[in-house]
């Protein structure tokens, strides 16, 4: 029969998740142990590797859209919310169903990125990079909760193959100037052009393709996209 | 949360000290004539718990710290302390650049800072104060070790959270660490100690690491393998 795609409702959780206390999930020891074969169906052992993450992916907005956009290549979402990965899970599983032949190159799992990354991906593996609407941790103190850092820049620029994209897009200006300032200081990221911004089908997906994204176009605020090159 | 600070044991590379820290109290005894040696600290040495100490390369700087914040630097010639670094939060392991012109330590959030050294000079009659400087960090994680490798090109951090990462020390490294050269993965639990095999064999460059899943792990540290 029909599979019924999930109802938000059942899965809602509140947006602000502690990224410092110790939920219990499983990590895989190295990128080498992460099971393809449980995420991607009919993956074999030397077919391609995910090339994009989604990290905080949310209700999984994203992830949709560029399954679509990109049906050849592999991409995984990160969440730390429990529900809202069950979420997520149970909405692939449902377009893989009413879709067959679709969306069986994206993913998600629930972990800890500020934590974890390289543990899912090796040295230059990821192509496309996705922070939409991070937390912005307002209060001083919480600055380090940021999911974009000076130093947490250092392991994304590790897991990006040189020339791969960092998304960012932000309702809150603070926050913006902050990625900003953190990525033009990073040695190995490099502001994208315009020209290359409207070239690039994906911008379009970052204040669109999400449901916080859809939220403040509805409530008519204003959104700070930036996008940035992996480079040597 | 607290635990009481193991003894330490340092050993001068030429043998001309060993130095014992227990609580915040260091015992340096002078091998040469089995002798007690008295360090000279303005501030009263230090005090808290003393979480890592280490000499330097040829032995003329000895360098703690510890649960009090503190990063004091010892001249080994005369025992007085030269330089005291104040840490925002408690240290827990650092490490001397082979040159001995920089000092890392990490403290208990798993942020890496850097003291420059390269300015000082063993005439200086005072106490300096010297800031250091962010340069990597492990986030959220207790960075047990650090060392540098044996040409000097990069710094290697181990963490509780199974994870070694290595790092390229740059020419200026003030401006932070930034390029990642590998991670050693596979410890399934916390990394308590790394050491380098000397130099490069057949083009590999091998460290050892160990922890507390009880095994002992050979890594070629440039690819992490």
């Amino acid at each position: 029969g029909m599979a019924a795609l999930p109802r938000k409702r059942f899965y809602r959780a509140r947006a602000h998740s502690n990224p410092l206390s110790d939920s219990h999930f499983p990590v895989p020891v190295s990128p080498e142990e992460f099971d393809y074969s449980l995420h991607y169906p009919g993956h074999q052992s030397g077919d391609s590797k995910i090339e994009f993450a989604d990290v905080g992916c949310g209700f999984g907005g994203l992830l949709i859209a560029l399954s679509v956009m990109f049906p050849g290549t592999l991409m995984l979402g990160m969440e730390l919310r429990d529900k809202v990965t069950e979420y997520v899970k149970h909405r692939i599983e449902a377009l893989r169903t009413t879709h067959p032949s679709q969306y069986r190159n994206v993913s998600v799992v629930r972990t800890n990125s500020m934590k974890y990354i390289p543990n899912y991906f090796a040295k230059g593996q990821l192509t496309k990079m996705f922070f939409l609407f991070p937390d912005p941790h307002f209060k001083e103190k919480n600055h380090r909760r940021r999911v974009i850092s000076p130093q947490l820049l250092d392991e994304y620029a590790y897991v990006m193959s040189v020339g791969g994209l960092i998304y960012t897009v932000t309702d809150v200006e603070e926050l913006a100037d902050w990625l900003k300032s953190c990525l033009d200081e990073h040695p190995l990221f490099e502001s994208v052009s315009e020209d290359d911004l409207a070239a690039d089908p994906v911008v379009g997906l970052l204040t669109t393709a999400t449901e916080e994204g859809q939220k403040v176009a509805r409530n008519g605020g204003q959104t700070f996209p930036a996008v940035y090159r992996r480079c040597f | 949360e607290n635990e009481a600070a193991p003894a330490l044991v340092a050993v001068h590379p030429n043998h001309e000290f060993v130095s014992v820290s227990i609580g915040s109290d260091i015992r340096v005894f002078d091998l040469r004539d089995g002798s007690g040696v008295k360090l000279v600290d303005g501030d009263g040495g230090h005090r808290d718990s003393i979480r890592s100490i280490r000499f330097s390369r040829s032995g003329k700087l000895f360098v703690s710290a510890g649960d009090d914040k503190l990063v004091k630097i010892w001249d080994t010639i005369t025992w007085r302390c030269v330089s005291v670094v104040v840490s925002e939060k408690r240290v827990n392991s650092l490490a001397i650049s082979n040159d001995e012109r920089f000092i890392c330590f990490a403290d208990k959030f798993g942020v890496v800072h850097l003291v420059d050294l390269r300015d000082y000079k063993s005439s200086d009659s005072f106490p300096i104060n010297k800031k250091a400087v962010p340069i990597l960090a492990h986030y959220c994680s207790i960075i047990t070790r650090l060392e540098f490798s044996p040409d000097g090109r990069y710094i290697v951090t181990a963490d509780r959270d199974f994870k070694i990462r290595v790092t390229v020390f740059p020419e200026e490294p003030l401006h932070g660490a930034h390029e990642i050269q590998s991670f050693c993965l596979g410890h399934t639990e916390f990394v308590s100690c790394l050491a380098f095999l000397g130099n490069d064999r057949d083009g590999l460059r091998l460290l050892v690491s160990g922890g507390g899943d009880s095994t002992v792990r050979l890594w070629d540290y440039a690819s992490g393998s």
